[in-house]
């Protein structure tokens, strides 16, 4: 087939999928219902024959059989027997659909968790530790010569070294703000006893405000994403498809 | 009398607009802004200087690891991302292994990113990237968790069964293609950069962080919570939404703290120099417009909305 045809077949399919799957936001009907089977059958499709030629054949199969010395192709390879050992622990999984065997299936669960629970430790520090020594700020300016931190453009790399070294008086109190939302939202989550002193159930409902206040500016940042999903979908339609129409047209 | 109760007052008008007329201007509004040419300014973020910033220090040469999880449903921010990562590596010939965490769907989207800006290039006269010698596709790992240990401790033995064919097309390890020449440790890797969707960022930097350069290309929805990671320094840079791909397309046109002319060379240290006369703006130039017109539409409906629950309310009162 000519390649601009293909082409323009191609994105007509996909404009169909994208109106058809965009309908159900008017009301449920039949032909979103069958642009969601498409989409859920290809996924799955996909996603089978994916996990086999990327992932289980090179890295399990592959290395299991080994390879033989092809001219041209391959130099050969000893295969690992021992890989064998890994499809009947993972076939015990699928006793999960077994009432009476049901059981079988918690020990490569087991395993796994295990395995997740024993790197937690670790990943627990590295994750949070870096995070706890950001949070501890220096609130004292090291400069009055500018209120706020100098703009960098024509700068020489001594004096950006120098701008970068020294807190200016605005910084200070971004960073007085930054300990204070830190330690009234972490008073918000002292749910263990009840907050009778004035002093601390005030900061817990500050707390409860500044997590409102974060909540609203996650939830504009995913506003904004649902709308540069919508716009290269409209992109699609309107520039590929048409230019792709174009083209076959002449 | 009949006629008098079913007349709407203003306030149940704005209250009741049908959903397909505002799904209809809401469809004008994204699709008439991506024809006009309308630059709106732009001051990079700081995150994203340090990510670009960052892209023009690694050496040429260098091999990057670049973790592709992103898949078409959030192509609106994430193939912006992609495109402006890859013409800066191309541009500045650092070689990198693309893999792949998540989604089944991201390996091959990532390889016909990469061949689409050999496209660009080769129409330029510019030279390919050439696989196996440039560059390496090294699959799906389905095990997020699995696969950043792997890396953090032995990155030969996690790819060690991975294979590209070569130059003569004799299959090969990837790990000797001259992708990984010298690299026998994630300590190697000149940067570990993401390019997500989802919380495969935040896998990777909680193994990583500690052994190796991590920058992040994030969508909007992961924007603010993979901030924090930015925030501590575990990640170096980071890209979030559009407004990060625009940023990126802006730094790649004009350059970063340049003075002078953006082509000024040599840049003295501290001064990142852009690509002045290359493809730089590109999706995010496009959309970033449009996304001003649809925020503006969202913000009349809001208005409108809370206009015509007052007048309600009043004409209840009343």
């Amino acid at each position: 087939m000519n390649p601009v045809t293909y082409d323009a077949i191609k994105l007509t399919l996909g404009v169909l999928a994208t109106v058809g799957l965009y309908t159900v936001l008017y009301r449920e009907n039949k032909f979103y219902r069958f642009w969601e089977h498409v989409f859920l059958g290809l996924a799955a499709g996909w996603a089978s024959v994916t996990l086999w030629t990327e992932t289980l054949k090179e890295n399990w199969w592959d290395a299991m059989l080994g390879k033989s010395v092809e001219q041209g192709v391959s130099t050969g390879e000893p295969g690992y027997w021992i890989y064998a050992v890994m499809l009947p622990l993972g076939v015990l999984g699928y006793f999960v659909y077994s009432k009476k065997h049901s059981w079988i299936a918690k020990i490569p669960i087991g395993i796994i968790l295990g395995l997740w629970s024993g790197q937690q430790i670790q990943i627990w520090w590295q994750t949070y530790g870096p995070q706890m020594k950001a949070s501890m700020l220096p609130v004292v300016p090291t400069t009055w010569e500018s209120l706020t931190r100098p703009a960098m453009n024509g700068l020489t790399p001594e004096q950006m070294a120098s701008v970068t070294a020294n807190i200016y008086p605005s910084q200070a109190i971004g960073n007085i703000l930054a300990i204070i939302t830190v330690i009234c939202v972490l008073t918000y989550f002292l749910f263990s006893f009840e907050l009778k002193n004035k002093v601390v159930s005030s900061m817990s409902l500050t707390g409860r405000y500044l997590l409102m206040i974060g909540f609203g500016a996650i939830f504009g940042s995913t506003v904004m994403m649902r709308f540069s999903l919508l716009i290269d979908r409209m992109y699609f339609i309107t520039i590929e498809w048409f230019d792709a129409l174009k083209l076959l047209i002449g | 009398m009949a006629q008098v109760q079913n007349e709407k007052t203003l306030g149940e008008k704005l209250l009741s607009i049908p959903r397909g007329v505002l799904f209809f201007i809401l469809v004008l509004a994204t699709a008439i802004p991506l024809r006009c040419k309308v630059t709106i300014p732009n001051n990079p973020a700081e995150n994203s200087a340090n990510l670009y910033r960052i892209l023009m220090s690694i050496p040429e040469g260098s091999t990057v690891l670049v973790q592709s999880d992103w898949t078409n449903s959030t192509r609106g921010e994430s193939r912006g991302q992609f495109d402006a990562l890859l013409r800066i590596l191309m541009r500045r010939n650092i070689k990198f292994a693309v893999l792949s965490v998540g989604d089944p769907q991201a390996p091959q989207v990532a390889k016909d990113v990469v061949d689409a800006i050999n496209r660009e290039r080769a129409e330029k006269g510019e030279r390919q990237y050439r696989r196996w010698e440039d560059w390496l596709s090294l699959g799906l790992f389905p095990n997020a968790e699995g696969t950043g240990n792997g890396i953090a401790l032995n990155m030969s033995n996690t790819f060690a069964t991975k294979e590209e064919s070569d130059a003569s097309g004799m299959k090969r390890k990837v790990m000797l293609s001259p992708v990984f020449q010298g690299v026998e440790s994630v300590a190697d890797i000149a940067a570990y950069i993401i390019v997500t969707g989802t919380k495969s960022s935040q896998i990777a930097i909680e193994r990583l962080n500690n052994k190796v350069t991590m920058l992040a290309l994030v969508t909007g929805v992961m924007g603010p919570e993979t901030l924090t990671y930015y925030a501590s320094g575990q990640l170096k840079g980071m890209s979030a939404g559009l407004k990060g791909v625009y940023d990126l397309e802006t730094m790649m046109e004009s350059g970063l703290n340049v003075t002078g002319s953006p082509n000024q060379v040599p840049a003295v240290p501290g001064e990142y120099p852009g690509f002045p006369g290359q493809t730089n703006l590109a999706k995010g130039t496009q959309y970033i417009l449009t996304l001003h017109s649809a925020i503006f539409l969202l913000i009349a409906a809001v208005v409108i909305g809370n206009i015509g629950v007052i007048l309600s309310r009043k004409k209840g009162q009343s």
